[in-house]
């Protein structure tokens, strides 16, 4: 008799008789454990669903208000049902919904890309950064796409569509048939890369990098946190490969007329300009910035541009844990 | 050889305490395969250095606690890890409550943290540092020192005194006679002592008259009906407990993970960009290179049989838990440090009834530690200008750790 252990979303088959946390070790998931023997409470967890019998687990280790509330010693704990235990932190997301929206507005705003504007009957909760999953018509395929909204925009969404030539959500649908009025299945919101919660949000500086339409989720995240905290310095780059592949100029301009510690800065890698720089977004925030502690940083693009930027970010000293990363694929490009 | 034929050991009598400080890998790789439970002439006694063997012997009911001889000469007694009953059970129950994770939960952030970033600062614009005295150690020694209430005791102070007493603690050499075999290797750890003395006694007069919340201050009063306190004489090898093994070993568990991350360029970018894999890390570097190696030991209250060994009643076995870590037939690769290798359990806070009474505290003291350091220096290196250098048989770390950073 066995029973289901589901730890972070996965699942571990522990037998009647086998602590959680051998259960756990022995299917290669480390869980912090040290005395094995119920006297450290190193490896105390939260039991969110199912029971477990405590066995041997001492009440100076664990008190009889920690059992009441739901704790228990993974060293000592056995299952009596399928049991569900809690991940690092109990965070509230928003919920996810399956969504049909209607196409407001196909443009085409750069080389090989395309802005669309998805009109939804109902207001979509999700924090800016985050993304949406489509339902390719016809193929069943589902392809992500970042929202470049902010949270209060939350009837029309924004997205940033870059052609990948032979790709069946792009060249099959989004650049091919794709017409106002459509109506559109997907999926959402997903995804951790966002702010964290306005009270926890201390309006320090930012630095963001966008990779071609890797710019979608900077442009809701930066405007959200401008919007908190108007005066704070926010440089957003935005890295690609020549001037024709540049948009929303204008809107970053009108963006830094409101707010004077703004800064947009173009980064062009693959031809030489008198009007923009030149060379890898990464690179030009090493040039910029010279010390970076106390900053955030926002990194989405693809994986070379994302391992460049937490490289670089590291380099002038940002704090690993307020560096955030969407790294991005190009799943269309798989076909 | 038969099974039945007893292994030729005698490639023992020439392991000598220098070798055995130096690395004791080699030797104890080789009693792991021939005799996981042997006599060791240069320490005088029986050594277990299987994780099989060593977790047998800690939590068999046939053994007790029993301190090592150099150890007992330096602590006296009763020291809180070489008693057994009732004693024992009024030690663990002294110290004990200061260490629950309940209690410690409460205030280790508030604790930890500003030392951490205080010693942190000194340093952080350098672009150079030498991590084990400018950082492992203060922080350990700190952090133990203020919660014991040794405020006013500066953490040089506080590293100097457990590097005495380890030294005093692991001059474990004995003559074939029984005898200390370097007699003269105990005086550091007499003149720390007397050092200790001169400025713990007259805290404990403090204490006896105005308890604070200081642990040493709990330590005298709590269980005492009103108005007595424990005997100063009583406590003090307990004190010496924590002046050695519990200021010193946090330092070389975190100096010991850096190390090792430092062999894995690739494990060690994968901690410090996501801290939630510091506690792991912490785990692999304390049974990659266990601080206490070979620091315990246990005595057979009977005759009884241990891995085919016969042994009489009376007979201490040091557990070499630093050996036991690095078992193959438990851990695949031992002496490579790997972030991500089988989570197995390890010995390196040793078992039974004598299992450390620290790990939470000790755990979490090092993981905020990794935590302030890899988030101020985060494009840390090792400064491959220079080596790296394990020293010690009864407690264990790097003696030094250097790197750089861009500043």
């Amino acid at each position: 008799m066995g029973f289901a252990v589901t730890v972070g979303g996965r699942r571990v088959d522990c037998a009647a008789d086998q602590s959680l946390l051998d259960a756990c070790l022995r299917a290669g998931l480390w869980m912090p454990n040290s005395c094995n023997q119920g006297t450290c409470g190193t490896c105390k967890l939260k039991v969110v669903g199912g029971e477990v019998d405590h066995r041997d687990s001492p009440f100076d280790t664990l008190t009889a208000e920690e059992r009441a509330a739901g704790l228990a010693l993974a060293c000592q704990a056995r299952p009596v049902s399928d049991v569900e235990v809690g991940g690092a932190g109990d965070r509230s997301t928003h919920p996810l919904r399956d969504l049909t929206a209607t196409v407001l507005e196909v443009a085409d705003i750069a080389r090989d890309t395309r802005r669309v504007l998805l009109g939804l009957p109902e207001p979509l909760a999700f924090s800016a950064g985050q993304y949406v999953e489509l339902v390719v018509p016809g193929s069943g395929a589902r392809r992500q796409y970042s929202l470049a909204n902010t949270a209060d925009e939350d009837k029309v969404l924004e997205l940033h569509v870059r052609r990948v030539p032979g790709g069946v959500a792009t060249d099959g649908w989004l650049f091919d048939g794709l017409a106002v009025g459509d109506v559109v299945a997907a999926t959402g919101p997903l995804g951790d890369f966002h702010l964290p919660p306005e009270s926890d949000d201390d309006g320090g500086p930012m630095v963001l990098v966008g990779g071609g339409t890797g710019l979608a989720p900077l442009v809701g995240i930066a405007r959200t946190a401008l919007a908190r905290h108007p005066a704070r310095e926010v440089v957003l780059y935005h890295g690609v490969r020549g001037a024709a592949d540049l948009y929303d100029g204008d809107r970053f301009a009108e963006l830094a007329e409101q707010h004077p510690n703004f800064r947009f800065v173009p980064v062009l890698s693959d031809e030489p300009s008198s009007e923009h720089r030149s060379g890898f977004p990464t690179d030009a925030f090493v040039d910029d910035v010279p010390s970076a502690r106390g900053w955030s940083g926002w990194l989405c693009g693809p994986p070379a541009m994302v391992e460049a930027g937490v490289k670089a970010f590291k380099r002038r000293r940002m704090a690993p844990r307020h560096i955030h990363r969407e790294k991005f694929t190009p799943a269309d490009a798989l076909g | 050889m038969t099974t039945t034929e007893k292994p030729d050991l005698s490639w023992l009598d020439d392991v000598t305490m220098t070798e055995l400080e130096r690395n004791p890998y080699r030797t104890y790789e080789r009693l792991r395969a021939e005799a996981p439970l042997a006599f060791v002439p240069v320490l005088g006694s029986y050594v277990a250095s299987t994780a099989e063997v060593c977790r047998e012997v800690a939590t068999s009911p046939d053994f007790e606690g029993v301190i090592t001889p150099a150890g007992g000469r330096t602590f006296g007694h009763p020291a809180i890890i070489g008693v057994n009953g009732d004693i024992h059970a009024d030690l663990r129950s002294m110290v004990e409550p200061a260490l629950q994770p309940v209690e410690v939960d409460r205030w280790i952030d508030d604790l930890v943290r500003p030392i951490a970033r205080r010693y942190l600062e000194q340093f952080e614009n350098d672009g150079r540092a030498e991590l084990v005295s400018q950082y492992c150690e203060p922080v350990s020694v700190r952090s133990l020192g203020d919660l014991l209430g040794l405020q006013s005791v500066d953490s040089d102070k506080l590293r100097d005194w457990f590097a005495k007493l380890n030294r005093s603690f692991t001059n474990a050499a004995m003559t074939e006679e029984g005898e200390f075999a370097n007699p003269e290797g105990f005086r550091e750890g007499d003149e720390a002592k007397a050092e200790i003395r001169a400025i713990v006694d007259p805290l404990i007069d403090k204490w006896i008259e105005e308890p604070d919340d200081s642990a040493i201050s709990h330590w005298l009063h709590d269980g005492m009906p009103p108005g007595q306190t424990r005997d100063r004489e009583y406590i003090y090898p307990t004190i010496y407990v924590y002046l050695l093994g519990a200021m010193q070993e946090p330092g070389h568990g975190m100096a010991s993970t850096l190390v090792g991350l430092f062999s894995r360029p690739e494990q060690f970018e994968q901690v410090v960009d996501d801290p939630v894999l510091i506690p792991r890390a912490i785990s692999e570097g304390m049974r990659w290179t266990s601080p206490i190696w070979s620091a315990t030991a246990r005595i057979s209250t009977k005759d009884v049989t241990v891995a085919g060994v016969d042994i009489p009643a009376g007979t201490p076995v040091m557990l070499s838990y630093g050996s036991a870590n690095h078992d193959s037939g438990v851990y695949e690769a031992p002496s490579t440090y790997d972030l991500h290798r089988p989570p197995l359990p390890h010995l390196a806070f040793g078992a039974g009834s004598h299992a450390c009474a620290g790990i939470y505290f000790a755990n979490h003291v090092m993981r905020i530690a990794l935590e302030e350091l890899f988030e101020a220096i985060p494009n840390l290196e090792r400064d491959t200008g220079e080596g790296v250098e394990f020293w010690g048989w009864g407690f264990r770390g790097p003696t030094s750790l250097h790197v750089t950073w861009e500043v």
